[in-house]
Protein backbone atom coordinates (compact mmCIF):
# COMPACT_ATOMS: atom_id res chain seq x y z
CA UNK A 1 0.00 0.00 0.00
CA UNK A 2 3.12 2.55 0.69
CA UNK A 3 6.63 1.94 0.03
CA UNK A 4 9.05 4.12 1.19
CA UNK A 5 12.67 4.52 0.47
CA UNK A 6 15.46 6.64 1.60
CA UNK A 7 13.33 9.50 2.25
CA UNK A 8 14.64 12.86 3.33
CA UNK A 9 12.78 16.03 4.76
CA UNK A 10 14.93 18.97 6.39
CA UNK A 11 13.87 21.65 7.95
CA UNK A 12 15.52 25.29 8.67
CA UNK A 13 15.51 24.33 12.28
CA UNK A 14 18.13 21.50 11.30
CA UNK A 15 15.62 18.91 12.41
CA UNK A 16 15.82 16.40 9.66
CA UNK A 17 13.67 13.06 8.87
CA UNK A 18 15.29 10.26 7.46
CA UNK A 19 13.32 6.76 6.88
CA UNK A 20 15.49 4.57 4.87
CA UNK A 21 13.15 1.98 4.05
CA UNK A 22 9.36 1.31 5.42
CA UNK A 23 6.23 -0.84 4.00
CA UNK A 24 2.90 -0.85 5.18
CA UNK A 25 0.78 -3.45 3.69
CA UNK A 26 -2.73 -3.62 2.73
CA UNK A 27 -5.19 -4.14 5.51
CA UNK A 28 -2.81 -3.48 8.02
CA UNK A 29 -2.34 -1.34 10.88
CA UNK A 30 0.74 0.69 10.86
CA UNK A 31 1.80 2.41 14.45
CA UNK A 32 4.27 5.14 14.19
CA UNK A 33 5.26 5.93 18.09
CA UNK A 34 7.84 8.15 19.26
CA UNK A 35 8.61 11.06 21.28
CA UNK A 36 7.27 14.85 20.59
CA UNK A 37 8.85 16.04 18.18
CA UNK A 38 10.62 13.09 16.63
CA UNK A 39 8.98 13.57 13.11
CA UNK A 40 6.10 11.56 13.56
CA UNK A 41 3.72 14.32 12.13
CA UNK A 42 6.02 15.44 9.54
CA UNK A 43 6.46 11.24 8.16
CA UNK A 44 2.63 11.27 8.27
CA UNK A 45 2.47 15.02 6.44
CA UNK A 46 4.83 13.42 3.40
CA UNK A 47 2.23 10.26 3.02
CA UNK A 48 -0.59 12.53 2.71
CA UNK A 49 0.67 14.43 -0.13
CA UNK A 50 1.34 17.78 2.49
CA UNK A 51 5.22 17.60 2.44
CA UNK A 52 7.74 17.29 -0.42
CA UNK A 53 10.31 15.44 0.99
CA UNK A 54 14.02 16.48 -0.46
CA UNK A 55 14.73 13.42 -1.69
CA UNK A 56 13.96 9.71 -1.79
CA UNK A 57 10.75 7.96 -3.32
CA UNK A 58 7.32 7.28 -1.84
CA UNK A 59 4.92 4.89 -3.43
CA UNK A 60 1.49 4.79 -2.62
CA UNK A 61 -0.71 2.24 -4.23
CA UNK A 62 1.59 1.03 -6.97
CA UNK A 63 2.35 4.99 -8.09
CA UNK A 64 4.92 7.26 -7.44
CA UNK A 65 3.25 9.73 -4.64
CA UNK A 66 5.92 12.29 -5.53
CA UNK A 67 4.56 12.78 -8.67
CA UNK A 68 2.47 15.88 -9.47
CA UNK A 69 0.24 14.09 -11.68
CA UNK A 70 -0.61 11.25 -9.19
CA UNK A 71 -2.09 14.39 -6.25
CA UNK A 72 -4.98 14.30 -6.44
CA UNK A 73 -5.75 11.01 -7.53
CA UNK A 74 -4.34 9.79 -4.37
CA UNK A 75 -5.25 12.61 -2.27
CA UNK A 76 -8.69 11.21 -3.72
CA UNK A 77 -8.18 7.81 -2.16
CA UNK A 78 -7.41 8.26 1.02
CA UNK A 79 -8.29 9.84 4.27
CA UNK A 80 -6.65 12.15 7.33
CA UNK A 81 -7.67 12.57 10.66
CA UNK A 82 -5.64 15.44 12.89
CA UNK A 83 -6.24 15.39 15.99
CA UNK A 84 -8.20 18.56 15.85
CA UNK A 85 -11.50 17.89 13.77
CA UNK A 86 -11.25 21.00 11.69
CA UNK A 87 -15.36 20.78 10.86
CA UNK A 88 -16.23 23.66 8.92
CA UNK A 89 -19.12 26.19 10.12
CA UNK A 90 -21.88 24.39 8.71
CA UNK A 91 -24.43 21.00 10.27
CA UNK A 92 -23.01 17.67 10.62
CA UNK A 93 -24.27 15.98 7.58
CA UNK A 94 -23.04 18.68 5.59
CA UNK A 95 -19.44 18.29 7.07
CA UNK A 96 -19.28 14.53 6.55
CA UNK A 97 -20.93 15.39 2.95
CA UNK A 98 -17.89 17.46 1.87
CA UNK A 99 -15.63 14.48 0.48
CA UNK A 100 -17.83 13.57 -1.74
CA UNK A 101 -18.98 17.33 -2.96
CA UNK A 102 -15.59 18.05 -3.80
CA UNK A 103 -15.62 14.79 -5.71
CA UNK A 104 -18.42 16.08 -7.58
CA UNK A 105 -20.91 13.32 -5.87
CA UNK A 106 -24.12 13.28 -4.01
CA UNK A 107 -24.11 9.87 -2.05
CA UNK A 108 -26.99 10.19 0.92
CA UNK A 109 -26.44 6.81 1.39
CA UNK A 110 -23.28 6.51 2.34
CA UNK A 111 -23.24 9.77 4.31
CA UNK A 112 -25.98 7.97 5.78
CA UNK A 113 -23.68 4.68 6.46
CA UNK A 114 -20.94 6.84 7.66
CA UNK A 115 -23.06 8.85 10.44
CA UNK A 116 -24.70 5.56 11.39
CA UNK A 117 -20.89 3.48 11.78
CA UNK A 118 -19.49 6.86 14.19
CA UNK A 119 -23.04 6.64 15.73
CA UNK A 120 -24.32 9.99 15.18
CA UNK A 121 -27.22 10.01 13.08
CA UNK A 122 -28.85 11.79 15.92
CA UNK A 123 -26.61 15.18 15.51
CA UNK A 124 -26.58 14.99 11.25
CA UNK A 125 -28.82 18.65 11.64
CA UNK A 126 -26.83 20.09 14.51
CA UNK A 127 -23.88 22.91 13.49
CA UNK A 128 -20.79 21.15 13.70
CA UNK A 129 -19.29 23.90 16.28
CA UNK A 130 -21.89 23.29 18.53
CA UNK A 131 -20.75 20.00 19.13
CA UNK A 132 -18.53 18.33 22.19
CA UNK A 133 -15.03 17.42 21.59
CA UNK A 134 -15.93 13.56 21.36
CA UNK A 135 -18.84 14.51 19.18
CA UNK A 136 -16.56 16.59 17.13
CA UNK A 137 -14.04 13.82 16.62
CA UNK A 138 -16.85 11.06 15.73
CA UNK A 139 -18.01 13.58 12.60
CA UNK A 140 -14.26 14.14 11.61
CA UNK A 141 -13.60 10.18 11.74
CA UNK A 142 -17.19 9.73 9.20
CA UNK A 143 -16.05 12.61 7.08
CA UNK A 144 -12.95 10.06 6.40
CA UNK A 145 -14.52 7.12 5.81
CA UNK A 146 -17.26 8.85 3.74
CA UNK A 147 -15.94 8.40 0.90
CA UNK A 148 -14.63 4.74 1.52
CA UNK A 149 -10.82 5.16 1.55
CA UNK A 150 -8.08 2.40 0.82
CA UNK A 151 -5.91 4.41 3.04
CA UNK A 152 -6.55 6.50 6.37
CA UNK A 153 -3.71 8.35 7.96
CA UNK A 154 -4.38 9.19 11.70
CA UNK A 155 -2.48 11.74 13.60
CA UNK A 156 -3.18 11.75 17.21
CA UNK A 157 -6.57 11.26 16.56
CA UNK A 158 -7.25 11.11 20.24
CA UNK A 159 -4.98 13.38 22.10
CA UNK A 160 -7.44 16.09 22.93
CA UNK A 161 -10.07 13.27 24.51
CA UNK A 162 -10.16 12.58 28.23
CA UNK A 163 -9.72 9.02 28.57
CA UNK A 164 -13.53 7.32 28.56
CA UNK A 165 -14.64 9.14 25.52
CA UNK A 166 -11.17 8.33 23.79
CA UNK A 167 -12.15 4.40 24.88
CA UNK A 168 -15.68 4.20 23.17
CA UNK A 169 -14.15 6.22 20.22
CA UNK A 170 -11.22 3.46 19.99
CA UNK A 171 -13.57 0.69 20.05
CA UNK A 172 -15.57 2.44 17.09
CA UNK A 173 -13.00 2.78 14.88
CA UNK A 174 -11.68 -0.32 15.36
CA UNK A 175 -14.33 -1.70 14.25
CA UNK A 176 -14.63 0.08 11.30
CA UNK A 177 -10.92 -0.63 10.57
CA UNK A 178 -11.82 -3.91 10.68
CA UNK A 179 -15.28 -4.00 8.44
CA UNK A 180 -13.61 -1.44 6.02
CA UNK A 181 -9.89 -3.44 4.99
CA UNK A 182 -8.34 -0.32 4.74
CA UNK A 183 -4.59 0.31 5.04
CA UNK A 184 -3.90 2.45 8.11
CA UNK A 185 -1.14 4.61 9.26
CA UNK A 186 -1.74 5.64 12.89
CA UNK A 187 1.04 8.44 14.64
CA UNK A 188 0.68 8.76 18.21
CA UNK A 189 2.62 9.35 21.25
CA UNK A 190 0.19 7.51 23.31
CA UNK A 191 1.99 3.83 23.74
CA UNK A 192 -1.56 2.71 25.44
CA UNK A 193 -3.77 3.55 22.75
CA UNK A 194 -0.94 2.29 19.40
CA UNK A 195 -1.31 -1.26 21.17
CA UNK A 196 -5.01 -1.34 21.29
CA UNK A 197 -5.14 -0.81 17.47
CA UNK A 198 -1.99 -1.88 15.54
CA UNK A 199 -0.85 -4.67 14.15
CA UNK A 200 2.77 -3.44 13.06
CA UNK A 201 4.58 -0.62 15.36
CA UNK A 202 7.17 1.75 14.51
CA UNK A 203 9.62 3.59 16.67
CA UNK A 204 10.31 6.96 15.36
CA UNK A 205 12.98 8.83 17.63
CA UNK A 206 14.94 11.80 16.18
CA UNK A 207 13.89 11.32 12.46
CA UNK A 208 14.58 7.90 12.39
CA UNK A 209 13.02 4.78 12.35
CA UNK A 210 14.81 2.71 15.22
CA UNK A 211 12.53 -0.41 15.19
CA UNK A 212 9.93 -1.74 13.44
CA UNK A 213 8.13 -5.05 14.02
CA UNK A 214 5.15 -6.68 16.43
CA UNK A 215 3.94 -4.30 19.34
CA UNK A 216 4.99 -7.35 21.51
CA UNK A 217 8.94 -7.95 19.84
CA UNK A 218 9.11 -3.93 19.85
CA UNK A 219 8.40 -3.61 24.47
CA UNK A 220 10.28 -6.71 24.99
CA UNK A 221 12.83 -6.84 22.91
CA UNK A 222 13.76 -3.20 22.11
CA UNK A 223 16.85 -3.18 20.05
CA UNK A 224 18.43 -0.55 21.48
CA UNK A 225 18.77 1.90 24.35
CA UNK A 226 17.19 4.83 22.53
CA UNK A 227 14.00 2.42 21.54
CA UNK A 228 13.82 0.61 25.48
CA UNK A 229 14.36 4.42 26.78
CA UNK A 230 10.98 5.47 24.70
CA UNK A 231 8.99 2.85 25.06
CA UNK A 232 9.98 1.78 28.75
CA UNK A 233 7.62 -1.30 29.36
CA UNK A 234 9.63 -3.74 28.44
CA UNK A 235 7.98 -7.34 29.76
CA UNK A 236 4.43 -6.82 27.80
CA UNK A 237 2.45 -10.44 28.09
CA UNK A 238 -1.17 -10.76 26.09
CA UNK A 239 -3.31 -12.35 29.07
CA UNK A 240 -7.35 -12.51 29.93
CA UNK A 241 -8.76 -11.51 33.35
CA UNK A 242 -9.75 -14.14 34.98
CA UNK A 243 -11.09 -12.90 37.98
CA UNK A 244 -11.51 -9.54 39.49
CA UNK A 245 -12.16 -8.13 43.08
CA UNK A 246 -11.66 -5.03 45.13
CA UNK A 247 -9.74 -3.81 41.84
CA UNK A 248 -6.97 -6.90 42.40
CA UNK A 249 -7.79 -8.83 38.89
CA UNK A 250 -6.18 -12.38 38.18
CA UNK A 251 -4.70 -12.34 34.72
CA UNK A 252 -3.95 -15.72 32.66
CA UNK A 253 -0.96 -15.48 31.09
CA UNK A 254 2.03 -17.14 29.10
CA UNK A 255 0.17 -20.25 31.33
CA UNK A 256 0.38 -18.84 34.76
CA UNK A 257 -1.63 -16.57 37.17
CA UNK A 258 -0.56 -12.66 37.77
CA UNK A 259 -1.99 -10.41 40.11
CA UNK A 260 -2.51 -7.01 38.97
CA UNK A 261 -4.52 -4.02 40.71
CA UNK A 262 -6.09 -2.61 37.63
CA UNK A 263 -9.95 -1.63 37.54
CA UNK A 264 -10.53 -4.03 34.43
CA UNK A 265 -13.35 -6.59 34.84
CA UNK A 266 -13.29 -10.34 34.33
CA UNK A 267 -13.30 -11.68 30.84
CA UNK A 268 -11.09 -8.66 29.55
CA UNK A 269 -8.39 -9.31 27.22
CA UNK A 270 -5.25 -7.65 28.13
CA UNK A 271 -1.35 -6.81 28.07
CA UNK A 272 0.25 -6.76 31.33
CA UNK A 273 3.09 -4.75 31.11
CA UNK A 274 5.75 -4.89 33.78
CA UNK A 275 8.92 -2.54 34.01
CA UNK A 276 12.14 -3.93 34.18
CA UNK A 277 13.13 -1.77 37.21
CA UNK A 278 10.26 -2.97 39.27
CA UNK A 279 11.53 -7.07 38.80
CA UNK A 280 13.38 -8.27 42.02
CA UNK A 281 15.62 -11.40 41.93
CA UNK A 282 16.22 -13.62 44.57
CA UNK A 283 17.57 -17.06 45.26
CA UNK A 284 15.30 -17.91 47.82
CA UNK A 285 11.16 -18.54 47.55
CA UNK A 286 10.46 -15.75 49.74
CA UNK A 287 8.61 -12.92 47.86
CA UNK A 288 8.71 -10.75 50.34
CA UNK A 289 4.88 -10.06 49.77
CA UNK A 290 4.98 -9.32 46.19
CA UNK A 291 1.95 -10.92 45.20
CA UNK A 292 3.53 -12.30 42.10
CA UNK A 293 6.75 -14.78 42.51
CA UNK A 294 7.56 -17.31 40.11
CA UNK A 295 10.24 -19.66 39.41
CA UNK A 296 13.14 -18.66 36.79
CA UNK A 297 15.86 -19.90 34.66
CA UNK A 298 17.82 -17.10 33.59
CA UNK A 299 18.44 -16.56 29.67
CA UNK A 300 20.70 -13.91 29.65
CA UNK A 301 22.31 -11.00 31.29
CA UNK A 302 24.29 -7.95 30.13
CA UNK A 303 25.42 -4.44 31.32
CA UNK A 304 22.49 -2.08 30.49
CA UNK A 305 23.18 2.12 31.58
CA UNK A 306 24.49 1.36 35.60
CA UNK A 307 22.44 -1.53 36.03
CA UNK A 308 22.07 -4.87 34.32
CA UNK A 309 19.43 -6.26 32.45
CA UNK A 310 18.55 -9.81 32.55
CA UNK A 311 16.26 -12.12 30.61
CA UNK A 312 14.30 -14.55 32.67
CA UNK A 313 12.07 -17.50 31.48
CA UNK A 314 9.00 -18.09 33.99
CA UNK A 315 7.31 -19.66 31.40
CA UNK A 316 6.95 -16.42 29.35
CA UNK A 317 9.77 -13.86 28.84
CA UNK A 318 10.18 -11.31 31.83
CA UNK A 319 12.95 -8.58 31.74
CA UNK A 320 14.31 -7.29 34.97
CA UNK A 321 16.68 -4.77 35.66
CA UNK A 322 19.08 -5.32 38.70
CA UNK A 323 22.36 -3.52 40.20
CA UNK A 324 25.50 -5.71 39.31
CA UNK A 325 26.26 -5.94 42.75
CA UNK A 326 23.58 -8.14 43.02
CA UNK A 327 24.26 -10.03 39.72
CA UNK A 328 27.45 -10.86 40.87
CA UNK A 329 26.34 -11.26 44.38
CA UNK A 330 23.61 -13.85 43.20
CA UNK A 331 25.73 -15.55 40.46
CA UNK A 332 22.72 -14.71 37.75
CA UNK A 333 24.29 -16.00 34.77
CA UNK A 334 22.47 -18.03 31.51
CA UNK A 335 20.81 -21.19 33.15
CA UNK A 336 21.29 -19.89 36.82
CA UNK A 337 17.54 -20.77 38.31
CA UNK A 338 16.14 -18.21 40.32
CA UNK A 339 12.88 -16.34 41.76
CA UNK A 340 11.34 -13.04 40.47
CA UNK A 341 8.83 -11.14 41.78
CA UNK A 342 6.72 -8.55 41.53
CA UNK A 343 4.10 -6.78 43.15
CA UNK A 344 0.88 -6.26 42.04
CA UNK A 345 0.95 -2.54 41.92
CA UNK A 346 3.73 -2.81 39.93
CA UNK A 347 2.60 -4.26 36.61
CA UNK A 348 -0.07 -2.41 34.77
CA UNK A 349 -2.89 -3.47 32.45
CA UNK A 350 -3.73 -2.00 28.93
CA UNK A 351 -7.39 -3.08 27.90
CA UNK A 352 -7.34 -4.56 24.18
CA UNK A 353 -10.39 -3.84 22.23
CA UNK A 354 -11.34 -6.97 19.98
CA UNK B 1 -27.06 80.42 8.97
CA UNK B 2 -30.20 80.56 6.49
CA UNK B 3 -29.25 79.97 3.20
CA UNK B 4 -28.42 76.04 4.86
CA UNK B 5 -31.61 75.84 6.15
CA UNK B 6 -33.00 77.45 2.57
CA UNK B 7 -30.88 74.66 1.08
CA UNK B 8 -31.87 71.96 3.17
CA UNK B 9 -35.26 72.67 2.92
CA UNK B 10 -34.64 72.64 -1.68
CA UNK B 11 -32.91 70.10 -1.62
CA UNK B 12 -35.27 67.58 0.14
CA UNK B 13 -37.96 69.00 -1.86
CA UNK B 14 -36.04 68.16 -4.99
CA UNK B 15 -35.56 64.76 -3.92
CA UNK B 16 -39.46 64.15 -3.61
CA UNK B 17 -40.00 66.21 -6.56
CA UNK B 18 -39.25 63.02 -8.93
CA UNK B 19 -36.95 65.29 -10.92
CA UNK B 20 -35.41 62.68 -14.00
CA UNK B 21 -32.06 63.95 -13.87
CA UNK B 22 -31.03 63.80 -10.17
CA UNK B 23 -32.48 60.43 -10.49
CA UNK B 24 -30.30 59.72 -13.81
CA UNK B 25 -27.08 61.00 -12.04
CA UNK B 26 -28.30 58.46 -8.84
CA UNK B 27 -28.53 55.34 -11.41
CA UNK B 28 -25.30 55.69 -13.06
CA UNK B 29 -23.73 56.62 -9.56
CA UNK B 30 -24.97 53.09 -7.89
CA UNK B 31 -24.34 51.57 -11.40
CA UNK B 32 -20.40 52.50 -11.70
CA UNK B 33 -19.79 51.71 -8.21
CA UNK B 34 -21.86 48.15 -8.11
CA UNK B 35 -20.21 46.92 -11.07
CA UNK B 36 -16.66 48.09 -10.26
CA UNK B 37 -17.06 46.31 -6.36
CA UNK B 38 -18.43 43.61 -8.14
CA UNK B 39 -15.75 43.18 -10.53
CA UNK B 40 -12.88 43.87 -7.73
CA UNK B 41 -14.27 40.86 -5.54
CA UNK B 42 -14.56 39.08 -8.63
CA UNK B 43 -10.77 39.33 -8.88
CA UNK B 44 -9.67 40.18 -5.60
CA UNK B 45 -10.83 37.64 -3.37
CA UNK B 46 -9.80 34.73 -5.38
CA UNK B 47 -6.52 37.35 -6.29
CA UNK B 48 -6.01 37.91 -2.07
CA UNK B 49 -6.83 34.07 -0.98
CA UNK B 50 -4.32 32.43 -3.48
CA UNK B 51 -1.48 35.10 -2.29
CA UNK B 52 -2.15 33.63 1.80
CA UNK B 53 -1.88 30.73 1.06
CA UNK B 54 0.66 30.17 -1.66
CA UNK B 55 4.31 30.01 -0.81
CA UNK B 56 6.88 32.40 -3.48
CA UNK B 57 9.19 34.19 -3.64
CA UNK B 58 8.86 37.57 -2.68
CA UNK B 59 5.31 37.23 -1.02
CA UNK B 60 5.98 39.63 1.76
CA UNK B 61 7.25 42.20 -0.59
CA UNK B 62 3.87 41.39 -2.82
CA UNK B 63 1.91 41.96 0.46
CA UNK B 64 3.72 45.02 1.31
CA UNK B 65 2.75 46.66 -2.20
CA UNK B 66 -0.87 45.26 -2.35
CA UNK B 67 -1.54 47.51 0.91
CA UNK B 68 0.24 50.31 0.15
CA UNK B 69 -2.37 50.28 -2.63
CA UNK B 70 -5.12 50.29 -0.42
CA UNK B 71 -3.91 53.74 0.04
CA UNK B 72 -3.51 54.80 -3.53
CA UNK B 73 -4.81 57.97 -4.08
CA UNK B 74 -8.31 58.10 -6.65
CA UNK B 75 -6.53 60.76 -8.59
CA UNK B 76 -3.34 59.38 -9.03
CA UNK B 77 -5.60 55.84 -10.21
CA UNK B 78 -7.74 58.42 -12.44
CA UNK B 79 -4.65 60.26 -13.80
CA UNK B 80 -3.25 56.70 -14.93
CA UNK B 81 -6.26 55.45 -16.34
CA UNK B 82 -6.84 58.13 -18.52
CA UNK B 83 -3.30 58.49 -19.71
CA UNK B 84 -4.14 55.16 -21.11
CA UNK B 85 -7.85 55.98 -22.39
CA UNK B 86 -6.82 59.08 -24.00
CA UNK B 87 -7.08 59.12 -27.82
CA UNK B 88 -3.29 58.86 -28.28
CA UNK B 89 -2.93 56.61 -25.18
CA UNK B 90 -1.99 52.81 -25.92
CA UNK B 91 -5.39 52.08 -25.06
CA UNK B 92 -7.09 55.17 -27.30
CA UNK B 93 -8.48 53.16 -29.63
CA UNK B 94 -11.20 51.35 -27.33
CA UNK B 95 -13.04 55.23 -27.15
CA UNK B 96 -13.26 54.51 -22.97
CA UNK B 97 -12.38 58.01 -22.07
CA UNK B 98 -15.55 59.81 -20.67
CA UNK B 99 -17.91 57.31 -20.67
CA UNK B 100 -18.85 54.95 -17.78
CA UNK B 101 -16.76 52.22 -18.79
CA UNK B 102 -13.83 54.33 -18.51
CA UNK B 103 -15.16 55.15 -14.75
CA UNK B 104 -15.60 51.80 -13.74
CA UNK B 105 -11.98 50.74 -15.09
CA UNK B 106 -10.58 53.46 -12.77
CA UNK B 107 -12.66 52.62 -9.72
CA UNK B 108 -11.86 48.92 -10.03
CA UNK B 109 -8.60 49.98 -9.78
CA UNK B 110 -9.19 51.72 -6.72
CA UNK B 111 -10.95 48.70 -5.36
CA UNK B 112 -8.62 45.72 -6.31
CA UNK B 113 -5.69 46.41 -3.34
CA UNK B 114 -8.82 47.31 -0.98
CA UNK B 115 -10.71 43.61 -1.50
CA UNK B 116 -7.25 41.77 -2.27
CA UNK B 117 -5.45 43.38 1.06
CA UNK B 118 -8.44 42.58 3.03
CA UNK B 119 -8.53 39.12 1.38
CA UNK B 120 -5.19 38.34 2.39
CA UNK B 121 -5.34 38.95 5.83
CA UNK B 122 -8.64 37.44 6.13
CA UNK B 123 -6.99 34.55 4.64
CA UNK B 124 -4.32 34.04 6.72
CA UNK B 125 -6.71 34.41 9.61
CA UNK B 126 -7.72 30.60 8.61
CA UNK B 127 -5.46 27.98 10.44
CA UNK B 128 -2.84 26.49 7.82
CA UNK B 129 -3.88 23.19 9.26
CA UNK B 130 -7.67 23.61 8.62
CA UNK B 131 -7.12 24.32 5.00
CA UNK B 132 -4.68 21.57 4.46
CA UNK B 133 -7.56 19.15 6.13
CA UNK B 134 -9.49 20.31 3.47
CA UNK B 135 -6.94 19.33 0.92
CA UNK B 136 -6.82 15.69 2.40
CA UNK B 137 -10.64 15.56 1.98
CA UNK B 138 -9.90 15.56 -1.60
CA UNK B 139 -10.22 19.40 -2.32
CA UNK B 140 -7.62 20.58 -5.43
CA UNK B 141 -6.17 24.52 -4.47
CA UNK B 142 -9.19 26.47 -5.46
CA UNK B 143 -11.82 23.84 -3.95
CA UNK B 144 -10.15 23.98 -0.87
CA UNK B 145 -9.92 28.36 -1.16
CA UNK B 146 -13.35 28.03 -1.47
CA UNK B 147 -14.35 26.16 1.45
CA UNK B 148 -12.27 28.86 3.95
CA UNK B 149 -13.91 31.36 2.02
CA UNK B 150 -17.20 30.22 2.94
CA UNK B 151 -15.46 29.59 6.59
CA UNK B 152 -14.86 33.43 6.69
CA UNK B 153 -18.00 34.82 4.58
CA UNK B 154 -18.57 37.49 6.91
CA UNK B 155 -15.14 38.96 7.12
CA UNK B 156 -15.11 38.79 3.14
CA UNK B 157 -18.27 40.78 3.25
CA UNK B 158 -16.68 43.56 5.27
CA UNK B 159 -14.15 43.42 2.66
CA UNK B 160 -16.99 44.31 0.23
CA UNK B 161 -18.53 46.50 2.47
CA UNK B 162 -14.97 48.79 2.64
CA UNK B 163 -14.25 48.55 -1.00
CA UNK B 164 -18.24 49.75 -2.00
CA UNK B 165 -18.02 52.29 0.57
CA UNK B 166 -14.54 53.69 -0.92
CA UNK B 167 -16.12 53.90 -4.19
CA UNK B 168 -19.49 55.26 -3.89
CA UNK B 169 -18.16 58.36 -2.30
CA UNK B 170 -14.88 58.48 -4.72
CA UNK B 171 -14.60 61.75 -6.54
CA UNK B 172 -11.62 62.40 -8.06
CA UNK B 173 -10.90 59.18 -10.18
CA UNK B 174 -14.41 59.71 -12.09
CA UNK B 175 -13.92 63.32 -12.43
CA UNK B 176 -10.87 62.84 -14.16
CA UNK B 177 -11.75 59.60 -16.11
CA UNK B 178 -15.70 60.50 -16.69
CA UNK B 179 -15.37 64.05 -17.32
CA UNK B 180 -18.95 65.21 -15.80
CA UNK B 181 -20.05 65.29 -18.63
CA UNK B 182 -24.22 66.05 -18.19
CA UNK B 183 -26.52 62.66 -19.35
CA UNK B 184 -23.60 60.59 -19.95
CA UNK B 185 -21.05 60.62 -16.95
CA UNK B 186 -22.31 62.91 -14.76
CA UNK B 187 -22.29 61.19 -11.05
CA UNK B 188 -23.33 62.03 -7.35
CA UNK B 189 -19.77 62.95 -6.38
CA UNK B 190 -19.27 65.12 -9.48
CA UNK B 191 -22.18 66.58 -9.88
CA UNK B 192 -22.39 67.47 -5.83
CA UNK B 193 -18.85 68.84 -6.66
CA UNK B 194 -19.76 71.10 -9.38
CA UNK B 195 -22.94 72.16 -8.18
CA UNK B 196 -20.98 73.68 -4.73
CA UNK B 197 -18.37 75.64 -6.94
CA UNK B 198 -21.31 76.80 -8.87
CA UNK B 199 -23.01 78.20 -6.01
CA UNK B 200 -26.53 76.12 -5.90
CA UNK B 201 -26.43 74.58 -2.56
CA UNK B 202 -29.26 73.50 -2.52
CA UNK B 203 -28.64 71.53 -5.59
CA UNK B 204 -25.21 69.81 -3.35
CA UNK B 205 -27.36 69.23 -0.58
CA UNK B 206 -29.90 67.01 -2.37
CA UNK B 207 -27.23 65.31 -4.00
CA UNK B 208 -25.07 64.77 -1.06
CA UNK B 209 -27.99 63.28 0.48
CA UNK B 210 -29.22 61.26 -2.18
CA UNK B 211 -25.39 59.82 -2.24
CA UNK B 212 -25.84 58.98 1.86
CA UNK B 213 -29.21 57.61 1.31
CA UNK B 214 -27.84 55.20 -1.29
CA UNK B 215 -24.69 54.37 0.39
CA UNK B 216 -26.89 53.72 3.72
CA UNK B 217 -28.70 51.38 1.74
CA UNK B 218 -26.43 49.41 0.32
CA UNK B 219 -24.33 49.17 3.09
CA UNK B 220 -27.08 48.24 5.47
CA UNK B 221 -28.42 45.61 3.17
CA UNK B 222 -24.65 44.17 2.70
CA UNK B 223 -24.29 44.49 6.56
CA UNK B 224 -27.89 42.65 7.34
CA UNK B 225 -26.25 39.98 4.76
CA UNK B 226 -23.17 39.64 6.83
CA UNK B 227 -25.41 39.89 10.28
CA UNK B 228 -27.71 37.16 8.98
CA UNK B 229 -25.03 34.60 9.09
CA UNK B 230 -23.58 35.79 12.59
CA UNK B 231 -24.16 32.35 14.82
CA UNK B 232 -25.99 33.59 17.88
CA UNK B 233 -23.94 33.47 21.01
Amino acid sequence: MIKLANLRLGFDTGFSLAVDALNIREGEVFAIIGPNGAGKTTLLNAMALLKKPSSGTLEIMGRDALAPANKMFLRRSMSVVFSQPYLTNDTVSHNVALPLALRGQRDRAAVEEALELFKITHLKDRNAKTLSQGESNRAALARAFVTRPKLVLLDEPFASLDERVKDSIARDLKRVLKASNAAVVLVTQDQGGALTLCDTLAVLVNGKILQQGEPQDVFTRPVSAEVADFVGVETILPGKVTGAQDNLCAVEAGGKTLMVVSDCAAGDSVFVCVRPENVSISLGADAGGRRNNFKAKVVSSAPWGLEYKVELDCGFTLQAAVTKQLVDGLGVKPGAEVYASFKATAAHLIKRIL
Amino acid sequence: MEFIFAGLQKGIALIFSGNAEVFAIARLSLAVSVLATAAAVLAGVPLGSWIAVKKFPLKKLLIAMVNTGMGLPPVVAGLVVMLFLARSGPLGFLNWLYTPTGMIIAQFIIALPIITALSISAMQGVDPKFYQQVLTLGASDWQAIKVCLKEIRLTVLAAVIAGFGRLVAEVGAVMIVGGNIRHQTRMLTTATVMETQMGNFDTAIALGLILLTLSFSVNLALTLIQQGKVQPR
